[in-house]
């Protein structure tokens, strides 16, 4: 039995995180292939070979639309039960960024038990209207079943994106992803002390885009099926920190880096 | 089509607690920063227009699987939103409608095509989208007409408004835009061109058809087509003999444009300095300015792979890889439209960088932008957009260049002048990687092409837009400038291109591969017939966007996103395969030969037949002719002030848009896609005090660096361009220095923007404005050997004149000056924030009264309405100097002994203590008397704000300082003062207090002016 958890890291159409998507699933220990979605489609590869998938950020079709729309619809139609085969298997996804909006947007986040591939919340326009790069800091829920969170209390990160409000048009819904842990990581304070996230939206430019309870990332019930705006993939390294050269630290891996850890390690001591 | 039906979908966003609807939003916003006009609400209507074979129910399907999100957006079929009651119970005061005009670019509709097609797959090739948007305003002030606001909201060049008024609102009478159906093209068959006609008639030729070639061209032209071998090659190939056809008139008009061939700079120059009295001839700039240094310095050092043949110079970065880097300008295009032009400057520039050698991957991309002021409030002539529009569209093309390519952007400047308002200079740069070597072994950086290869053209069709715009940005700008000129990019067409062009490289697939910029086919094919000996081109394969086309603007058309690639016959299986998984249109176009000839079919027809070596060897050198007389300015004029106002003098100097806080509008372009961000754009407790060289780790774990940075500084142009030039280069490499480039493996960029400087009845300034182009040139030749600093790529742009209500506005000529190294350890890498409150702040490099031409003097004359001139000394270089005390202060950066660096440039010492301030949220205690040493006349004025060359602010740890001053001993290395805590910043000369100010107060002026507005 091979003990190298492997990587699919989807790519094409304007996904443009996969170079570093593979580098960090790779320095977790893993082995990443990028692997373009029409690869899938006509078979030349296929999900079952892969233990992670993970849909990285960029600008899949220009985020016209909407952001994700038609990543998610070219999943959604073109690679929908190979989708649900994995998730349903039980193997950890992860959608960062634009990857994230196509996850939302293709239903599969915060999504449903059956795996209905139907869309419950969405990534609206930051309140700012436009497209910011900035870092922020986010708090993970200790209770929730996320396996790719798992032990995390604090990140920081940068936040790249212009569509990432996330709302729902059901309120009731958030509390019940409230409680089933759902709401895996949230924006907070950096100047408050842990533990502190809280459902009253932060001031701008905290909440980078005044997202509901300051959502910065869901995951499914089961805790395998995760996504987030920020990038933690660009936070591999302590050089990469935007306050780094203010600080007294040992060079080495970045906060971020726990995030992809923790869900090759799941694979190594469940799946394999 | 005709009886095809025709979908209308509206989308917009539902009306939710807690939703805002931040299109509209964004609107308002904009409304109240650039013009001041505060409207009540608005709300945007996005529209799709699909013509298509759907069943109302397949119809019905598509509102909420493609163009509505179905939790946050309300969507319709065929049915406006506008009559819904629940989505718009009170009815708007004024509706606008806008879309594109037939023919223009239109993303979100290519995209909408390709999301009806996943959905409905059956539908390939006989479904068509267009996009439209309506504004819903509410509130809208009294003085304010519809017509204003729809003139801001489109561009009349490339897109149609429909207005509702107020009236028509009541009636419920909607605005509309129709589909915007192409009038069908007739194909032109090529025609021949008699040039045995007089000198006046072949200028006219020229001029009428927008050829931008002078006499002496079209008679060599002419020359060419009288040579009897000439005339029988042509007969025995079916062509005409004793004329051109217009496909081969267009194809050299291309060749031989200023923009393609740099005919300026290639010039013989007679050059006489009225100061001087010499008296001289240059044969060519380039060779004996650019060149030259290079190659001199290239046979010195074993890292310039490839320089000044290829689409970007290459240089090796390690054992394993290469780098490379090209900056292009994108100046008229973005004057007409602002948001395309400057999108394709950007996409176009990655061009080159995925051209150069067998294939290069951009990692980074710079911007730097030259702009009117965007506070103007003089009258804007017709035909011209106000500075602030231009800065807020051209911004969003590069934005959306850039961010949707995944290229971060990691540096750059925005600078302003009422010269600019003419003209505005949009420098796009790329930097790019490759393996040095392929899987295949072969050496990334040198194509590999041989006769026999297949012409590929890959990527995006041809259409009638980008016709002739590298001869017309070869002409001045005026009212009649060509709407066909402007183009708006594709950057996803683009990206998926990319993806399948490296993987094709990896494959080994690519044997030869340029870009389709200006020139397109014509440029692209023709370039690389140079290499093998010519090539066969057959027009009648290439995909159009539209039929119709005629042969010459098939060859000419400079429609975006299209590379030309060779590959060997034994390959093209593979490669079009690639292509396929790609969704990436790759057209076998022709076959490079060698034959000598560039010739070009149309089917069986041949249309054109150009000997290699006289499209490319035949254009007569420019003769022209350069006098230096040096200007002359008045004095400034210093005010009486005391140290209080001195301090306010200091905070309308941080208000001013040069150098004004720009964060707003770097943010929103991405800086950290690839995850290589060592040192950003802004940095500092805040994360807002800004930075000055980029640094990437571009391979993810590994601690080697490249470090990006930029020098611009046309103020100095006024006085003489050779401090403008010595300027931007010391600012592009002390920016480095700053960060801790090491200074073994640098190389340079030179992007010359100039006005005309050929002397004639519309230029009676040429000879002066060319002395000024010879000046920057002997500096940059000086300069760069002074730092051993090789200029791997260059550009020049030379037009940059507008002609508007009869009044001639010319740029002040400005060089660029783009600079990239290594890094040999990012984990020492400095930022420019000062870093605790204790930390000792030094002054590296020698100040003298140096303030002509500085921004302070610029701001008192705009406040004296003129009466303070700008005149006085100019900084003046010590090149030798400045290298030795930089290499000592990279030397105590790789020990760790600095804390901080910044670069001292616009504003002075003051303005740069005030910056690295903003980066601890602290004060400062400075004492300029230990820096008058420098010189025998300086006074506050010249300490505080002047803007003398190779200084950099330091600051160190208490506990390091020793060894800091022993490691800069031998160099002008001054102590100041210290970081305090608290709000004051303070600077004395001795016991006496100079000037003193409040870092919240500068905080808010410096942010204050350049806010983009908030939602």
């Amino acid at each position: 039995m091979v003990d190298t958890p492997r990587v699919a890291v989807l790519s094409g159409f304007g996904i443009n995180c996969e170079t570093e998507t593979i580098a960090v699933f790779e320095m977790a220990g893993a082995k990443a292939d990028r692997v373009h979605v029409n690869r899938l489609v006509n078979g030349e590869m296929s999900l079952d070979d892969y233990q992670i998938m993970a849909v990285p950020g960029g600008f899949s079709f220009g985020d016209h639309l909407g952001s994700g729309r038609l990543m998610g619809n070219r999943l959604r139609f073109g690679l929908r039960e190979q989708v649900r085969a994995f998730v349903k298997a039980g193997k950890p996804v992860i959608g960062i960024c634009n990857g994230f909006q196509v996850l939302v947007k293709m239903g599969l986040l915060p999504g449903d038990e059956e795996v209905s591939l139907t869309q419950t919340a969405s990534l609206a326009l930051n309140d700012s209207g436009h497209y910011e790069n900035r870092w922020a800091t986010l708090e993970f829920d200790p209770n929730s079943p996320c396996i790719w969170t798992k032990g995390m209390t604090r990140m920081r990160v940068p936040v790249r994106h212009g569509e990432g409000k996330f709302v729902t048009d059901d309120r009731t819904l958030l509390d019940e992803w409230a409680e089933s842990g759902q709401l895996a990581v949230r924006y907070v304070n950096p100047d408050s002390d842990y533990p502190s996230a809280s459902d009253k939206i932060l001031p701008y430019p905290i909440s980078p885009n005044q997202s509901w309870r300051n959502i910065a990332g869901v995951c499914d019930r089961t805790g395998l099926v995760f996504g987030l705006m920020p990038h933690p993939e660009a936070n591999h390294s302590t050089w990469l920190g935007a306050t780094w050269t203010r600080e007294e630290i040992e060079h080495g891996e970045g906060e971020g880096m726990t995030i992809f850890r923790n869900a090759v390690n799941y694979v190594k001591n469940s799946l394999l | 089509m005709a009886d095809t039906p025709v979908f209308s979908y509206e989308v917009t966003t539902k009306d939710v607690e807690g939703l805002p609807d931040a299109r509209g939003d964004s609107i308002k916003a904009m409304f109240a920063s650039n013009y001041g006009v505060e409207v009540g609400a608005v709300r945007v209507i996005l529209r799709y227009q699909v013509r298509a074979q759907m069943s109302s129910e397949e119809a019905r399907s598509a509102i909420f699987d493609l163009f509505a999100d179905p939790v946050i957006e309300e969507g319709s079929v065929n049915e406006t939103l506008l009559n819904d009651q629940t989505v718009f119970p009170i009815a708007p005061q004024i509706a606008i409608a806008t879309g594109f005009k037939p023919g223009v670019t239109d993303n979100a509709a290519q995209a909408g095509l390709d999301g009806l097609l996943t959905i409905f797959p059956a539908l390939f090739e006989q479904a068509e989208v267009a996009t439209s948007r309506t504004y819903l305003f509410w509130g809208v002030p009294e003085e304010i007409s519809p017509d204003w606001l729809a003139s801001k909201l489109h561009n009349r060049m490339i897109e149609r408004a429909i207005i509702a008024d107020t009236i028509d609102c009541q009636a419920k009478n909607w605005p509309t835009i129709n589909f915007p159906d192409r009038p069908a093209l007739l194909q032109q068959k090529p025609s021949i061109v008699n040039l045995e006609v007089s000198d006046e008639k072949l200028i006219e030729i020229s001029q009428t058809g927008l050829l931008a070639l002078n006499l002496e061209e079209m008679q060599a032209i002419q020359a060419h087509y009288r040579n009897a071998k000439v005339r029988i090659t042509r007969e025995a190939r079916g062509l005409v003999p004793n004329a051109p056809t217009d496909v081969e008139l267009e194809c050299l008009a291309q060749t031989w444009s200023e923009h393609c061939s740099h005919k300026i700079f290639a010039a013989k120059i007679h050059h006489i300095d009225t100061e001087t009295g010499e008296d001289c001839s240059i044969d060519s700039l380039f060779k004996t300015h650019i060149m030259t240094p290079t190659l001199d310095i290239q046979s010195k050092v074993d890292w310039l792979l490839s320089i000044f043949h290829d689409n970007s110079g290459v240089i090796a970065w390690n054992d394993d890889w290469s780098l490379c880097m090209k900056a292009e300008t994108h100046n008229s295009p973005s004057a007409l439209d602002p948001f395309g032009g400057a999108m394709t400057g950007i996409v176009g520039v990655n061009r080159d960088i995925l051209g150069t050698g067998l294939g290069a991957r951009p990692i980074a991309n710079t911007d730097v932008f030259c702009f009117g002021p965007p506070n103007y409030s003089g009258a804007i002539p017709e035909g011209l957009f106000h500075p602030s529009r231009v800065f807020r569209g051209v911004h969003a093309g590069v934005r959306a260049g850039g961010n949707e390519s995944g290229i971060p952007t990691v540096n750059g400047a925005i600078i302003f002048d009422e010269r600019y308002l003419g003209k505005p200079l949009v420098y796009c740069g790329t930097v790019g990687m490759m393996p040095r070597r392929l899987p295949d072994g072969r050496e990334s950086h040198i194509k590999t092409p041989t006769p026999g290869d297949i012409v590929y053209m890959v990527g995006g069709r041809v259409g009638s837009d980008g016709i002739h715009g590298a001869t017309f940005s070869s002409l001045e700008l005026t009212e009649e400038s060509p709407s066909s000129a402007v183009q708006i990019g594709d950057p996803i067409t683009q990206k998926k291109m990319i993806d399948m062009v490296l993987e094709a490289r990896d494959l080994g697939l690519i044997q030869v591969i340029t870009d389709n910029g200006a020139g397109g086919l014509s440029s692209s094919v023709g370039e690389m017939a140079e290499l093998t000996g010519g090539a066969d081109l057959d027009l009648s394969v290439v995909p159009l966007k539209q039929a119709g086309l005629s042969a010459w603007e098939i060859l000419v058309s400079e429609s975006q996103e299209r590379m030309t690639i060779g590959v060997s016959t034994a390959d093209c299986e593979a490669f079009e395969k690639l292509a396929v998984l790609h969704e990436v249109e790759a057209t076998a176009v022709g076959t490079f030969t060698d034959s000598g000839s560039f010739i070009v079919r149309f089917g069986e027809q041949t249309v054109a037949d150009l000997p290699i070596s006289f499209l490319y060897d035949g254009c007569p050198q420019l003769q022209l002719e350069s006098e230096w007389i040096p200007p002359i300015h008045e004095p400034i004029i210093f005010p009486q002030v005391n140290a209080n106002e001195f301090g306010e003098i200091l905070c309308r100097l941080m208000a001013r848009p040069n150098v004004a806080s720009k964060e707003w509008w770097v943010r929103s372009y991405d800086h950290e896609v690839i995850a290589q961000s060592v040192i950003k754009p802004f940095g500092g407790v805040n994360h807002d005090a800004p930075g000055d060289a980029a640094v990437i780790a571009p391979i993810q774990g590994q601690t080697q660096g490249a470090v990006i940075s930029n020098g611009i500084a046309p103020r100095y142009s006024d006085i003489d361009a050779y401090a403008m030039a010595a300027a931007s280069i010391d600012e592009a490499l002390r920016n480095a220095v700053c960060v801790g480039v090491d200074l073994d493996l640098i190389a340079g960029l030179d992007n010359f923007c100039w006005p005309d400087p050929v002397e004639s009845a519309k230029t009676p300034d040429g000879r002066y404005k060319l002395a000024q182009l010879v000046r920057a040139n002997r500096a940059l030749d000086d300069i760069c050997r002074a730092y051993n600093l090789p200029c791997i790529s260059g550009k020049d742009s030379m037009k940059n004149d507008a002609i508007l209500d009869g009044k001639k506005i010319s740029v002040p000529p400005t060089l660029l000056f783009s600079l990239i190294g290594n890094h040999s350890d990012v984990r020492k890498a400095v930022s420019s924030d000062f870093k605790n409150v204790g930390d000792h702040i030094y002054l590296l490099g020698e100040t003298h009264q140096e303030l002509g031409a500085s921004e302070l003097a610029f701001m008192f004359r705009d406040e004296s309405n003129g009466r303070s001139g700008i005149g006085g000394t100019i900084p003046e270089i010590d090149a030798k100097r400045n290298l030795s005390m930089y290499r000592s202060l990279t030397a105590a950066m790789g020990a760790g002994l600095v804390a901080s660096a910044h670069d001292c440039s616009d504003g002075g010492l003051a303005t740069t203590v005030a910056e690295c301030c903003f980066g601890c949220d602290s004060g400062s205690i400075i004492d300029i008397s230990p820096i008058t040493s420098d010189c025998s006349h300086i006074d506050s004025w010249g300490a505080l704000f002047g803007e003398s060359l190779g200084r950099i602010l330091v600051s160190v740890k208490p506990t390091d300082s020793v060894a800091f001053e022993a490691s800069m001993k031998g160099h002008a290395c001054y102590k100041l003062g210290r970081v305090e805590s608290g709000d004051n910043i303070t600077f004395n000369n001795g016991n006496d207090s100079v000037m003193t100010a409040s870092m919240s107060a500068l905080r808010v002026a410096w942010k204050g002016t350049l806010d983009g507005g908030t939602n």
